[in-house]
Order: structure tokens, then sequence, then C-alpha cells
């Protein structure tokens, strides 16, 4: 029931390889000097598969033409729950069930809705506009699941330790973290980072307590009607 | 009707075979039948035009096709659904092939938090959370509860139901709140057979034209009391000509809990008797549960109680008044292809009339054990054992004991077709 989202960067072949070198160096370059967030629950644990995005001058605001993701259904899920995606992100939505799906969103200014399918049968939906998109089917009423659009190439999902790891030098940085389960409110969110704090790590600690996650329903029933 | 439905499944049919080409999942269909082997022990059958309540006896069970069915769903267009179920079985009622379920579905796609769908057409009211999948089909037991049996032999909506729902964001997209209600007509007779035959644990829906057998009562011959009574009860006809009605709300947690509740009323007139049918004014309350136990252990639970009212009034109490209720809680899990399901469930009748030649009281109790296990996408094998226990003291007017335990294997090879 795990998925994973898959970024595909489209470069000119020939220069495919040398890209990919460059990443490389650029990754040791910046492991030393990497932004390290963690968040933690109201109880000091860690909380995994929370999107952190990190607004940064100078990072670009755009994704790359071409870079795509992948929000896919599979068992009348959305799998995944949380993508997070650069603005311009071109977002495809393949149907892996038997049954139909029919994904709609009404979230302004992202709202959008694709005609009734099976398989891969749609082009991919661009996001042009940052903010909370939260997913639909107008089938299946317990489908459920979110885009969060970014202004910034620099995000990234926390692990099953919470963190998530920034390997991109920055000057200064804006943190920020979202996921439905947080209860807290917006403006405990967000650090502003000054050029001197950006080699300690970032720690979120929540005060509420958070929504159960929302896989945490039983397989052994039918929710939806036939 | 048959004639109208056919000729509308043929026609969407006609048009999905068209419409195929040019863009996916136009239409989606199910084409099932079980093949069982049944062993029974028990009262005859009802379903044989005697009184007990299994849908097998003696006579019938062994090597047997349990139900042949086909469930369909057109897309009209993205927001409009024609969606008919139709079922054929082997035995001596109605037509060998007819439908359960014919219905529009309207899911209007309005960007906006509040969720509306509006069916018209027959179908099942929201009721059952057993029977939940293609052509009403329970992915728990092979049998539904005595509650689910009973909407399916004598309840089906002729009219419309409008759904609202609503998930608000403010709660994490955690709760689902609905409210529905419904007019209808074509359901005045309903009631008749939860009097006269009683509660019925089994696999078998009445289908829109059927005419089933009712059991050979005194109250019911040529020189009965309800003499104007044909021996046979058509549950889906209109008597008196005013509609019937349910309501009812539901809330969901995520896929955890999930509480449905509705009241229906079919607001019959119960003095009415027309076509050899009597009308009975039935309305009854209705409660659902399911909820995700620990160790993904899935519950599943409802509860109903009413009454059935029929003929004048005479000293200030219809002629028939009844009470009646059940409940049950079922429990599965799934481990890997592999389902078990136990159920366990009581049901009763209490007469609140004092007309004693016409006595329809009971009380019961059934125990159902399933173990499903999916071989492929395409076969299923099904194990299921049945065990009803009842006290109905009107077995006496056929000579049948008034206390007995119907038993029921039944084990069955599941085929399933879908596009």
């Amino acid at each position: 029931m795990t998925g994973r989202a898959v970024y595909h960067r489209v470069a000119a072949p020939g220069l495919a390889g040398l890209a990919g070198s460059l990443l490389v160096l650029f990754a040791a370059f910046a492991e030393a000097q990497g932004i390290s967030v963690t968040v933690t629950d109201s109880n000091g644990m860690p909380v995994p598969e929370v999107a952190v995005f990190i607004d940064s001058p100078g990072t670009g605001s755009r994704a790359a033409p071409g870079t795509r993701a992948v929000m896919d259904q599979v068992n009348e899920r959305f799998v995944p729950h949380v993508l997070v995606v650069q603005t311009g992100t071109a977002v495809d939505f393949p149907n892996s069930d038997i049954v139909a799906h029919h994904v709609y969103s009404f979230s302004h200014p992202n709202h959008f809705k694709l005609p009734m399918y099976k398989g891969n049968a749609h082009p991919p939906v661009s996001f042009e506009e940052s903010g909370i998109v939260v997913l639909g089917c107008n089938i299946h009423d317990n489908m459920l699941a979110y885009i969060v659009v970014v202004d910034t190439p620099m995000f990234a999902m926390t692990d099953a330790d919470g963190t998530a790891r920034f390997t991109m030098p920055v000057e200064s940085a804006r943190v920020s973290i979202w996921s439905p389960r947080i209860r807290d409110p917006e403006e405990r969110l967000t650090v502003e980072l000054a050029e001197a704090r950006l080699q300690q790590p970032v720690a979120f600690r929540l005060e509420k307590s958070l929504r159960p996650p929302h896989r945490d329903g039983t397989e052994a029933l039918t929710w939806s009607e036939y | 009707m048959v004639r109208i439905l056919t000729a509308a499944l043929l026609a969407a049919a006609l048009a999905s075979v068209s419409a195929a080409e040019e863009a996916p999942a136009r239409y989606s269909y199910v084409f099932g039948t079980d093949v069982s082997y049944v062993d029974t022990s028990g009262h005859p059958s009802w379903v044989a035009g005697s009184a007990g309540k299994l849908r097998y006896d003696a006579d019938s069970d062994g090597l047997t096709v349990s139900r042949v069915f086909a469930d369909y769903r057109l897309r009209i267009v993205d927001t409009l659904d024609l969606h008919v179920a139709a079922e054929a079985y082997d035995d001596d009622i109605g037509d060998a092939l007819d439908f359960t379920q014919a219905y529009l579905e309207w899911r209007p796609l309005n960007l906006s938090p509040t969720r509306y769908r509006l069916r018209a057409g027959a179908f099942y009211p929201r009721l059952s959370l057993e029977n939940r999948g293609p052509a009403w089909t329970s992915p728990y037991t092979l049998s539904s509860s005595a509650i689910n049996t009973w909407i399916g032999e004598e309840i089906r909506v002729f009219g419309a139901e409008l759904l609202v729902s609503r998930r608000p964001a403010e709660l994490g997209g955690a709760h689902s709140f609905s409210v529905f209600g419904s007019a209808f007509r074509h359901n005045d007779p309903a009631g008749g057979l939860i009097a006269w035959k009683g509660w019925s644990v089994h696999d078998r829906q009445t289908r829109i034209d059927d005419v089933l057998p009712l059991p050979p009562l005194p109250q019911i011959q040529p020189d009965g009391w309800f003499w104007r009574q044909d021996p046979v009860f058509i549950p889906f006809q209109e008597n008196d000509g005013d509609a019937g009605w349910y309501a009812g709300a539901e809330w969901q947690y995520r896929e955890r809990l999930l509480l449905r509740g509705l009241r229906y009323d079919n607001r019959a007139d119960p003095t009415d008797v027309h076509n050899g049918q009597y009308a009975w004014y039935t309305e009854f309350d209705a409660l659902g549960l399911q909820a995700g136990l620990p160790g993904d252990v899935g519950l599943v639970a409802q509860w109903l109680a009413g009454e059935t009212v029929m003929g004048p009034v005479i000293d200030g109490a219809h002629v028939v008044d009844n009470a009646f209720s059940s409940w049950f809680v079922l429990l599965t899990k799934a481990v890997g292809q592999q389902r078990f399901s136990a159920r366990y469930e009581r049901f009763d009748v209490t007469e609140d009339d004092d007309v004693y030649l016409d006595e329809n009281a009971e009380d019961g109790r059934a125990l159902t054990v399933t173990w499903l296990v999916g071989i492929t996408d395409l076969v299923n094998v099904a194990a299921e054992w049945l065990e009803i226990k009842s006290y109905r003291p009107a077995w006496a007017y056929n000579d049948l004991a008034t206390t007995r335990t119907e038993r029921q294997l039944t084990l069955s090879v599941q085929l399933r077709f879908r596009n």
C-alpha cells in the first residue's frame, strides 16, 4: 500500500551525463553545509511524512520545463497521500485500479477535474499556483489526497525519524512544514533562518496532538457503496 | 416493467459498444455466478411454498446454481450513470432473469465541498452495510443477515433519493457527514412477508416482477379472515397512490468508523386491497455501525425495529398489528486471499393485535460462519455454515414443529467476470 513519487528531470540527451556528474560533485560539496529539519509531536516523537519546503532567494520559483510527478490510484486510494511539487510541475494521474475513477479538486486556484477513466488516459495536470490541492474522486467518496504546490525546488518529506535533509547551500532560508495531520496554527509552522543559523538543525516541536494518519483504516471492511 | 428495462439495457449495451472505442471506461460490468453444493436440514422452504426459513430444503438442496447475475454501469456522461443489476435463479418464482435494480445516478461535480447525489429509478434504500458489492453481493458471507435478507425480499425504492454530503477541511478531511432522503411508490405490500412468513437468512433477492409464494396459512384461504389475499405475494406494487419516504444521516470517521441511521415509512393505507394484495402500513428505524477493531478485525452491526399493520380498525386496533425487530453483529478478518467471517443475530415478531387466528409471532437466532478464498481475480471458493433456531407458533398451522433448528452447509464456487 505504499507508493513512491517518481520525478523525471528532462535534459538534452548529450547533457544528461554531465548534469549527473555535476550533481554528484555538488552533493558532496553541500553535505557539510546542509539544512536538517526535524518534526516531533507534542510527546517528542518524530513525525514522518510531513512536507518540508524552504524558500530562499535565488533558488528559482518555477520547476524546469518537463518536470513531472505522479499521483497514482491503487486499491481505491491515492498513492502517495501527500505529494509535494514545485509550481509548474506536470502531475500524471494514472489509474492502476480495475475500476474507473473520476479525479477532481475544488481547491482554488488549482481546481481541475479529469473525465472519468481507467489506465493512463489523460495528459498530466500542471499546477501553476502555490497552495494545497485537495484531491477527491467523484465515485469513491473515501479517496482523499493532497498535492502541496510550492514556489521552490527545495522540498522533501520527513523520513521515519521525522527528518528531512537539504543539501543545497543557501544564504538565508524560510523553512515551512505542512501535513494534513498537523493541527498547530500556521504561524508556528514557519521559521526564518539567518545566515548564522544555517548550520544548526531546525526543529519543529508541535504543541497540539496530531490527527491519526490517513491510512490508519482497516482493510477488513468495504467502505464504499458499489 | 421488465420489457421497458430490458429495452433500456439493450439500448445501453448498444450505446456502450459504439462508445467503447472513443473513450476509456464508458461502461463497466460484473457478470457472476455462484455454483453451490447445498446440504440442509429444516422445514420445507418458503421458496417452495411452505414455511421454512431457509432458501433450500430437502427437495432443492444438492448441486445447484445459486445465482447468475449481471451488474452493469453505463456512463451516459461523466456525472450521469445508468446502473442496472439483474439476477437469474434456479427456482419457480418469476421469470428466469429479471432486474433487481435499475436507476440513474447523477453525481454533479460542482467544485465545492458540498456534494450531491441523486438517484432515480428502482434501487435499495441506503441501509445495508453488508451488501456493498456488485449486484448487492456481500464481501463477507454468502447469505445476508435476517435484516438484509428481509430488505432484499420486501423493500425496494421506486422513486428518487437525494444524498448531500460534506467533508469539512477544518477537520483535516477525517470526517464525512451525510444526510439523505427519498420519496417512493410501489412498496405498499411490504410488511406482509415478515408477518406471514417471518424473518429468513438467505441470498435470494426479490426481482422487480417476482411473485413470491406465501406459506399455506388458513387465514388466507378462501374461507379465512383474509380471503381477499391471493395465495401469492407481490411486494412491489402501488395500492393507494400515496408516496412513502425514508430519510437518514451518516457519519464516517476515516476508514475506521461509520454510523448510519434511517427511518422508513411506506405510508400505505392498511385497509386497501388491490390485485389480491393487502397494503401493509410499515415503518421502521434502522441503525448501522461498522468499525475497524484492533488486530485489523472488521465489525459490522445493524439493528432494525418497526411495526406493520394491516386491515381495518376494530375495537381501536388494526386487525393485524405486528412489531418486528432484529440485530446482528458480524466480525470479519482478511488474511491474504482468505477471509473469515462470523455473524450472530437475533430476530423476533410480536403480536400487538387480538386476532387469535392470525398468529405471526416468532423468536429466533442465527449463527453464520463463512470462509472465503480468492483463488484468482476470476474465481473464489467459499464454505458457509448457517444455523437458525426459531420458535414460530404459526408453523403449527401447517403441521410443522413450532420450534426448529434449521441448518445449511453451502460449498460454493463463485465466478466473477469484469471489464
